[in-house]
């Protein structure tokens, strides 16, 4: 057994030996390996970097995961909830008619913010993206754009103003809310206030004219045993796979939506596209590699077919002769991966500081990951080792006799 | 010790089928028979068969070594590990232009035999071989840079580093001049006495044959077919 793994050790020794001495020859094939390497892993890297970036930006902004209902309907909890419950669904939280769905904000010092948008949220909302999203009665986080109006700070308190028409006598309806947080500008553009599903309902029964106590509204009718209902919702889907079905689902049912599903779709097409184009140059180049190498080593088996005559005649097996050849295919190949894998960083370097810099294509990235260039690696070996065995299948027909007679 | 009987090989098919016979050859431990006849004779085709390098048409008797093993059995079996675990363990060639991998230093070229068969890489033998043949300051050199003589000094200490029981030579002075062909040849006769090989030189070098005084085998050819009989 040991004898044997002596016998395979010295093999390779012998192998790697020979491709140092033929050093020369050695370089051009793993040379042409680089050639066919080195552009691959660019152009992979190239695809894979522009495509995940493109993903990223679409996960990054919850938005293009919103789903706008267009149309106001009538909504029952019931409905919500299935629409809650649909797999695709991220987050969804019903919503009052448009009118509704503002108010006055008051903060210390007389300043305001006339009609802000008043938005329900609940834990799990992705535009707020926080855990302080999930409000009670009184909590308020509110946009950039509110607090900087109301120079209000998280912690601060504020007045929600509401007016209505009642009987013939305008009512003030007012509440006090604790703001829990202030967003990120980027997270919300125009003034608004975040709040629960339950008091921005309460905005709509104060408008519609029964009495709202934590507004402090206590004339009209009594809102107890009033079933909510809802004009329309706050809809994202789960992720940007869900969008396409989740839209379906709702236009089915006659409900008009908007969506991103067009810079989604062309972020798919894109990666198709460029999936393709990579899969065609790839087999182009893959055929070419897969050529010269056939080529190379059968012209290097003729070169050395004495040499392998006289392994034979020292008593190596045939099976030994060809694990010979394979092995310095593998050897090659390694080096040849090596080689092209060193190119690639060196590219890849430069594409990112010669393009990623410039404000015109953004951020710029080529990159691939630790199993890619894995696979990579493999696919080289692979390719390598069954060349060779084309090779080493026509030298164990090599006779221990060849080495006998002059060539 | 090497035993052969009614050896009968032909190399190629038809017409030009060149068929060689060797009725009988008997030599014991220490002895050396040298094979002679004109270019294209057969003679490096007898040195193939009996270095079970092409199976023989036809074999009456074949033993080896002090085992004395059956090696007509193997051939007829067609084994063919088993032969080639012989070839490489009892018997060494010596090859007509050397016949070393070039891409292996002269120690590593003498030192493969040993290291294939799992032997310690020192031997005296090879150690003395090395100092007669005047082959110490080439040990690290390649063969590129050796001439073809230094080649085939080292090609013959490669041929009797792992102790072999059978050396074949194939015309081992032919590119050698008259001083290093003797020096070789005295080289190889000591070998062959002190380690108890057996050995068989191809030669057309009459002259030195004559000198060492060896017993021949010489090639007398008759209707296609080319024997190989004891010579005076």
């Amino acid at each position: 057994m040991s004898l044997r793994l002596d016998r395979f050790a010295l093999l390779g020794r012998l192998a790697l030996s020979d491709l140092w001495h033929d050093r020369k020859v050695s370089l051009c094939v793993a040379a042409s390996l680089v050639a066919v390497i080195a552009p691959l892993l660019l152009l992979f890297g190239l695809k894979h970097g522009v495509v995940s970036q493109l993903q990223d930006e679409l996960l990054r902004d919850p938005r293009n995961l919103e789903i706008k209902l267009l149309s106001s309907g009538s909504y029952d909890t019931a409905w919500l909830t299935q629409l809650q419950q649909r797999p695709e669904t991220g987050f969804a939280i019903g919503q009052t008619r448009s009118l509704n769905t503002q108010a006055d904000l008051l903060g210390a010092n007389r300043r305001f913010v006339e009609n802000a948008e008043i938005i329900p949220t609940q834990a799990g909302d992705p535009l707020l993206d926080t855990p302080l999203s999930a409000l009670r009665g009184n909590q308020v986080i509110l946009s950039a754009r509110a607090a900087e109006r109301l120079a209000i700070q998280a912690g601060d308190s504020l007045q929600l103003r509401v007016t209505r028409r009642l009987n013939g006598v305008n009512e003030r309806g007012e509440q006090q809310l604790q703001v829990l947080a202030v967003l990120d500008p980027a997270r919300f553009g125009r003034p608004a206030a975040f709040v629960a599903a339950e008091l921005l309902l309460g905005l709509e029964r104060f408008r519609d004219g029964y009495q709202v106590p934590a507004l402090g509204a206590h004339s009209g009718n009594s809102a107890e045993g009033l079933a909510p209902g809802y004009a329309r919702a706050r809809l994202y889907a789960r992720d940007i796979d869900s969008v396409a079905p989740l839209e379906r689902w709702l236009n089915a049912q006659h409900i008009e939506t908007a969506s991103r599903l067009a810079e989604i779709d062309a972020v798919k097409a894109i990666n198709h596209v460029l999936g393709v184009i990579f899969g065609v140059i790839a087999g182009a180049s893959l055929v070419g590699c897969i050529a010269s190498l056939i080529g190379a080593f059968l012209a290097n088996i003729d070169r050395k077919r004495r040499s392998l005559a006289l392994l034979r005649l020292l008593g190596f097996q045939r099976a030994a002769v060809a694990g010979y050849l394979v092995l310095q295919a593998l050897f090659l190949s390694g080096a040849g991966y090596l080689g092209g894998l060193a190119c690639y960083g060196v590219g890849s370097l430069l594409f990112n500081r010669l393009l990623g810099s410039s404000q015109a294509t953004g951020a710029f990235v080529c990159d691939i990951t630790f199993w890619h260039g894995l696979i990579a690696l493999l696919l080289a070996l692979l390719v390598a080792a069954l060349v060779a065995l084309i090779g080493a299948l026509r030298a164990i027909s090599i006779e221990p006799a060849e080495s006998l007679r002059e060539l | 010790m090497l035993d052969i009987q009614g050896l009968r090989v032909a190399r190629g098919t038809g017409a030009q089928a060149h068929r060689v016979c060797l009725p009988a050859l008997q030599l014991g431990h220490g002895e050396i028979r040298a094979i002679t006849g004109e270019s294209g004779c057969g003679k490096s085709t007898l040195l193939e068969a009996i270095g079970l390098l092409l199976a023989p048409q036809q074999l009456t008797h074949y033993r080896l070594g002090r085992e004395r093993l059956d090696i007509r059995q193997l051939l007829q079996n067609d084994d063919q590990p088993a032969l080639a675990a012989v070839r490489s363990r009892q018997l060494g060639f010596v090859l007509q232009s050397g016949g070393l991998l070039p891409f292996l230093k002269v120690r590593d070229n003498i030192g493969l035999p040993r290291r294939l068969l799992g032997l310690p890489s020192r031997s005296a033998h090879v150690e003395k071989a090395l100092d007669v043949l005047r082959l110490q300051p080439l040990l690290d050199k390649y063969p590129q840079a050796l001439s073809i003589g230094e080649r085939q000094r080292v090609a013959c200490v490669r041929a009797i580093a792992h102790e072999p029981q059978l050396l074949l030579a194939d015309e081992p002075t032919a590119a050698l001049d008259p001083l290093n062909a003797r020096r070789l040849f005295e080289l190889l006769l000591s070998l062959v006495r002190e380690l108890g090989l057996t050995a068989l030189v191809v030669s057309h070098d009459w002259a030195l044959i004559d000198e060492f005084g060896l017993a021949r085998l010489a090639a007398v050819s008759r209707e296609g077919e080319t024997g190989f009989v004891p010579a005076a």
